[in-house]
């Protein structure tokens, strides 16, 4: 299938013309963005990410660990200290907090990779259609359709001023 | 558009239609990263053979014990240890910037959080050495890990020093995997531009990012939570530190107001030594249109800030020694001001509780030579205050059968500065291999002013 490239300026025309793609029903529509502009990538998926699941069990594990483990090995290896209880929660929620915080952190980089499907692709070979230009200061928005669908996201494309449009694959 | 002809490969299509349009901000900041310098090189060379003295020297301590760290009874907490919180606490900057200012939304930060998040993992790093330099036998320093051994032990999970461990393990955890991910897309722009042997080190290190919306979608959370995660943490952390201390009942240390006098006193000297760093660095590689003087204003303020929370806590902490009628919380601050320890004292005080004052002044605050004489001048007084908390805080204790004093040796003033060097050592092979600022947070300021035609300053 045919692989049209767009190449835009302004995040803008981007949101738009994703807009305008999938409004005329095409599914395979991707972008390149140079930085962080999440009016795109709430365009191409509305869902908020699921990281924050991740984040979620993290820092959930992380204070059970806490908690679990220090009233655990403080009954396991008792130290007699004036008659006092073993088990010393005040003291153990220093324990709990930083392991929430270690946890949710390394789960939330796990959230990273399998949300964000990294590390993409094969090792050295960039994605069809990416180019070092969409690293610099450009947007790219790719979109794969049928032969005779070319004319009319051409169209589309440049009705949401693309600067420039290439076909990658033909 | 007419179809272009078959049997032509891809690469061809794609060439002639790419006009590359670099974007101003890879070319300055990659060109931080271009083939290094004889000066450059020579710097590099001082500190690395630095740091093997100073480890030689460490090893030699290793063979003959703590007595050449000058350490005598009653006083077993040293340089070593004042330095450990000294660089704790420097790492206490990054998070700051890339944590709480992200929240807030303080756009000023783009230019300089990539090199905190450095500083911050280095002084970490650090920090990290002086546990194992410290301890007399170093080699079972494990032994504050809980880990299943044949004597059925744990650890005691009351005591502070392992509060420590967690959060020191958990804050250098926490700060490298932040500064990853803050790095992944500049890695991906580095990729894109370079060759050889950096080419396959950014392809590894940048994971195939292209920035897609999944993967952008995806970081920008990631980004979110890490900086909710990451701003209690930073709070906590220096915290943690201070019941090192405050845990204790040791006249001086034994106080409530430690916890937030350390982590005002930690920022404080945090982004004195971004600026001691960056101004330098800004000047040497020409980066004054990303780090502007808006940013070394706006790190002044914060300076001001913190100062006057470190100089109140100053005053409440005699405040309380003469309002408790403690005689030996009276006498230890007495002795702390006019004692053998007054210089130290009274550096502490005028570098942190007096000279930042200067900053009320507009001019000041944007003259940059006087910037850096001040941040300078706040991290000699930082480390001055942990020397000043330490020493004489154990140097008279309770009863005067032990009271001592104490003099830093050769060995421990060598394995300070070698920690100086380690940390300059690190953060001079990263401004060659890393990109310095954040290019593709910089870029999303530079691309909104374009597409609105404002936006502030990047």
């Amino acid at each position: 299938m045919p692989l049209m490239v767009g190449v835009f300026d302004v995040p803008d025309d981007v949101v738009g013309a994703i807009r305008r793609l999938k409004g005329r029903g095409y599914e395979h529509v991707e972008v390149f963005c140079p930085a962080p502009f999440p009016e795109i990538d709430d365009e191409l998926d509305h869902k908020p990410s699921k990281v924050r699941l991740f984040t979620l069990i993290g820092g959930l594990t992380g204070v059970f660990t806490g908690f679990l483990m220090t009233i655990w090995m403080a009954n396991d290896w008792q130290l007699v200290v004036g008659g006092k209880p073993f088990t010393s929660i005040p003291t153990y929620v220093v324990i709990a907090f930083e392991l929430t915080i270690l946890f949710g952190a390394l789960m939330t980089l796990l959230g990273l990779l399998v949300f964000g499907g990294l590390p993409h692709g094969r090792f050295g070979v960039p994605d069809p259609g990416y180019s070092a230009r969409f690293s610099a200061e450009e947007f790219g928005v790719t979109v794969r359709c049928k032969e005779r669908d070319v004319a009319e996201v051409d169209a589309l494309l440049r009705a949401n001023s693309a600067k420039e449009i290439t076909l990658v694959e033909p | 558009m007419t179809p272009p002809p078959p049997a032509v490969s891809v690469a061809d299509i794609i060439r002639p239609t790419v006009a590359p349009a670099e974007s101003q901000a890879n070319q300055d900041i990659l060109a931080v990263m271009d083939r290094p310098t004889l000066p450059y090189w020579l710097l590099l060379g001082f500190l690395v053979a630095f740091v093997h003295a100073a480890g030689a020297v460490w090893v030699y301590q290793v063979y003959e014990g703590l007595g050449i760290a000058g350490y005598s009874h009653p006083i077993f907490w040293g340089v070593y240890i004042v330095t450990f919180v000294f660089w704790v606490g420097i790492a206490h900057a990054g998070t700051l910037i890339s944590a709480i200012l992200y929240l807030f939304r303080s756009k000023w930060r783009n230019a300089i959080n990539r090199s905190a998040e450095a500083m911050t993992v280095f002084a970490v790093l650090t920090a990290a050495q002086f546990l194992g330099i410290h301890v007399g036998r170093m080699w079972k320093s494990y032994f504050i890990l809980p880990y299943p051994n044949q004597r059925g032990l744990w650890v005691n999970f009351k005591s502070p020093l392992v509060w420590d461990t967690f959060a020191i393990t958990t804050y250098a955890t926490t700060s490298i995997v932040f500064f990853y991910i803050g790095l992944v897309p500049d890695l991906a722009i580095a990729r894109d531009r370079s060759t050889g042997w950096r080419k396959l080190l950014y392809t590894a290190l940048a994971l195939g990012w292209h920035g897609t919306g999944r993967q952008w979608k995806a970081w920008n959370r990631t980004v979110l939570h890490l900086s909710g995660l990451a701003t209690p943490l930073v709070l906590s952390v220096h915290s943690v530190v201070s019941w090192d201390f405050a845990m204790s009942i040791v006249p001086g240390w034994h106080a409530t107001i430690f916890a937030p006098y350390f982590v005002a006193g930690a920022i404080f000297s945090g982004f004195a030594m971004v600026l001691t760093v960056m101004i330098p660095v800004r000047r040497i590689f020409g980066l004054e249109a990303y780090i502007t003087n808006y940013h070394f204003e706006n790190m002044a303020r914060f300076i001001l800030l913190t100062s006057c929370i470190v100089g109140y806590a100053y005053g409440v902490e005699y405040f309380i020694a003469w309002y408790s009628a403690v005689e030996p919380e009276q006498t230890s601050f007495w002795y702390r001001a006019f004692g053998p320890y007054w210089i130290s004292t009274w550096i502490m005080i005028i570098c942190n509780g007096v000279i930042p004052h200067i900053f009320w002044f507009p001019k000041a605050r944007t003259h940059i030579p006087t910037i850096f004489v001040v941040s300078v001048l706040v991290n000699v007084g930082m480390w001055f205050e942990r020397y000043v908390i330490i020493i004489t805080g154990l140097s008279r204790e309770f009863d005067p059968a032990v009271w001592g004093v104490y003099t830093p040796s050769p060995a421990e003033l060598t394995i300070l500065a070698g920690s100086f060097c380690f940390f300059g050592m690190f953060f001079v092979a990263f401004l060659k291999l890393f990109p310095v600022i954040a290019i593709a947070e910089v870029k999303e300021l530079v691309i909104h002013e374009r597409a609105h035609g404002h936006g502030g300053a990047h």
